[in-house]
């Protein structure tokens, strides 16, 4: 039964991107041939071990089945889908910002003057957290990318997204004018598999944490 | 509105087979022991939860049977003055799925052991314990893990700090992930942070074998826990020497599933890749105090309907049938 190979959800995209090469050197390494390739199953060095290459929104669903036992997503993510999982540690790296932005000049006391406020966000849920605290009202005009478009077309007065170095929002002329919260990398378990194996999840876990912290 | 598509399951031949070989050889065994039946009605007489499949009769909303342990404590509660000590279900329960893998219909066996209040309840744990070992090997499971917990070892530190509903829910929230840098996160600026994190990582730092125990002396609530820890070890100490090959047995001190419900020792029964529990149960003493009675109450319940998913997916878990 053992003899299954176990599976880790790897997110692509920015935090896959820092991900790839803090593993290389270890047991968890991904194979650079396979990387090359368009192949979304990557043998790792170890055997019995892949890893899997997942858009970040997916990846908890692979876990949270239990297709995957363990994976790295974003704290982002997973606050927005609240999926059943294992949250086993923070790792720290790809820290960002949850900020509401607005094109230059244009402040937070103008927005909450603004009597129907719209704003842009693949992000709902924190953002109708971050309302109910501040005890506004909002239309949320709900978007998979490029969020920074939106306010300089009139779709939405401002967004709330994911800031990093603040490149991107310079380059659109906007800037942060609150932080909601904080994201990072987090590794996640399926709960059954961590509960009902934990002497087969464990030992890579703790890889997993001592190659990536 | 959320699309659902209810998973209504049809047993075929093999699946009607089993679940009815299943009931009939674990009704047997709690029968040996003791045990007598009760089968509370399929459509409820109480107030309507949430959570449970209802629709009209008429002019009348009525639901399913949605839970044994609830619809046999009112069962019990307005039928017998003072409790039998040992009763058994077994049948279905109609749960509207929250999960949309999940089964509107469940198979579930299950049995409660009963006294009443300010009587020893160590024995009962035990019982139920030592029955609950037994259940791996009447199913034809290869190899199980069962899993002990008390949710007092959280409850209490909880209570005693006297933390507000809400963020005593997301400490909870947090346990149940796992994650105890979210217990630090939920409780920044609280007085009791540094207090609840460390015994939170201590909660969190093994899931192993009865050595787990030792954990909870580092805990800031080792004194607060010590009735919880030795009734515990006495547990361990019973159980140990008549352990079957097949079942390991783990400490699980982070156990929280259930918090509002259980109040003492938990139990879980896992078999090795599962991805949900094969039974679960506990100690839940504020039950039947909640419907007039002074009675306390332990029980477990098998969750057939995941044996028998397992059964299909994962049939090398099980020994073939004679």
């Amino acid at each position: 039964m053992t003899n299954r190979t176990l599976l880790i959800a790897f997110p692509k995209g920015r935090l896959g991107d820092e991900l790839v090469p803090k593993l290389a050197g270890t047991p968890l390494a991904l194979d650079a041939e396979a990387l090359k390739s368009r192949v979304l199953r990557i043998p790792t060095a170890t055997p019995g071990v892949a890893a899997l290459l997942l858009k970040g929104a997916d990846l908890p669903r692979y876990v949270a089945a239990g297709v995957a036992s363990l994976g790295i997503v974003g704290s982002d993510t997973l606050d927005e889908m609240d999926m059943d999982l294992l949250e086993l540690a923070d790792l720290g790296f790809g820290a960002c910002r949850l900020s509401l932005c607005a094109q230059v000049g244009v402040t937070l006391e103008a927005l909450r003057a603004k009597p129907h406020l719209r704003l842009a966000t693949k992000f709902p849920k924190a953002t109708e957290a971050w309302l109910t605290r501040e005890g506004l009202t909002a239309e949320l005009v709900p978007l998979s990318s490029s969020a920074e478009l939106a306010p300089l077309l009139g779709l939405a007065d401002a967004i709330v997204d994911l800031v990093q170095t603040g490149g991107t929002l310079k380059a659109h002329g906007l800037v942060e004018t609150a932080v909601l919260g904080r994201s990072s990398a987090r590794l996640v378990a399926a709960r059954g598999a961590y509960l009902s194996e934990p002497g087969r999840i464990r030992p890579l876990a703790d890889l997993l944490i001592q190659a990536l912290r | 509105m959320p699309v659902r598509t209810p998973h209504f399951p049809d047993l075929l031949f093999g699946s009607a087979a089993r679940l009815r070989r299943w009931e009939n050889a674990l009704m047997g065994l709690l029968e040996t022991h003791g045990y007598r039946e009760l089968h509370p009605s399929l459509v409820l007489r109480e107030s309507i939860p949430d959570g449970s499949l209802r629709f009209f009769d008429g002019d009348d909303l009525v639901a399913l049977r949605w839970d044994f342990t609830v619809s046999l404590a009112g069962l019990l509660a307005r039928r017998f003055p003072t409790p039998p000590p040992r009763v058994a279900y077994a049948g279905a329960v109609f749960r509207r799925p929250v999960q949309p893998w999940e089964a509107v219909e469940r198979f579930e066996v299950g049995c409660e052991r009963i006294q009443p209040e300010g009587e020893p309840s160590g024995e009962a744990d035990v019982e139920l314990a030592r029955l609950l070992m037994a259940i791996p090997g009447v199913l034809g499971l290869k190899s199980a893990i069962l899993h002990l917990g008390n949710a007092a070892l959280v409850r209490r530190p909880l209570e005693a700090e006297g933390l507000p509903g809400d963020l005593a829910d997301a400490v909870v929230a947090a346990l149940s992930r796992r994650a105890p840098h979210r217990v630090r996160e939920a409780l920044d600026g609280h007085p009791s942070a540094a207090r609840l994190t460390a015994h939170a990582e201590a909660l969190l730092s093994e899931l192993d074998g009865p050595g787990t125990l030792g954990a909870l002396k580092t805990s800031p609530y080792a004194d607060l826990l010590k009735d919880e820890r030795d009734h515990m070890d006495r547990v361990l100490k019973s159980l140990l020497p008549i352990l079957p090959p097949n079942l390991e047995l783990r400490v699980d001190l982070a156990d929280v599933a259930g918090l509002g419900f259980y109040t003492g020792p938990t139990l879980r029964l896992w078999a090795p890749g599962a991805q949900q529990e094969l039974a679960a149960g506990g100690r839940y003493d504020r039950l039947f105090p909640g419907l007039g009675r002074p009675w306390q109450a332990a029980g477990f319940c098998v969750r057939l309907s995941r044996l028998l998913d397992l059964a299909e997916t994962r049939p090398d878990l099980f020994e073939q049938p004679q």
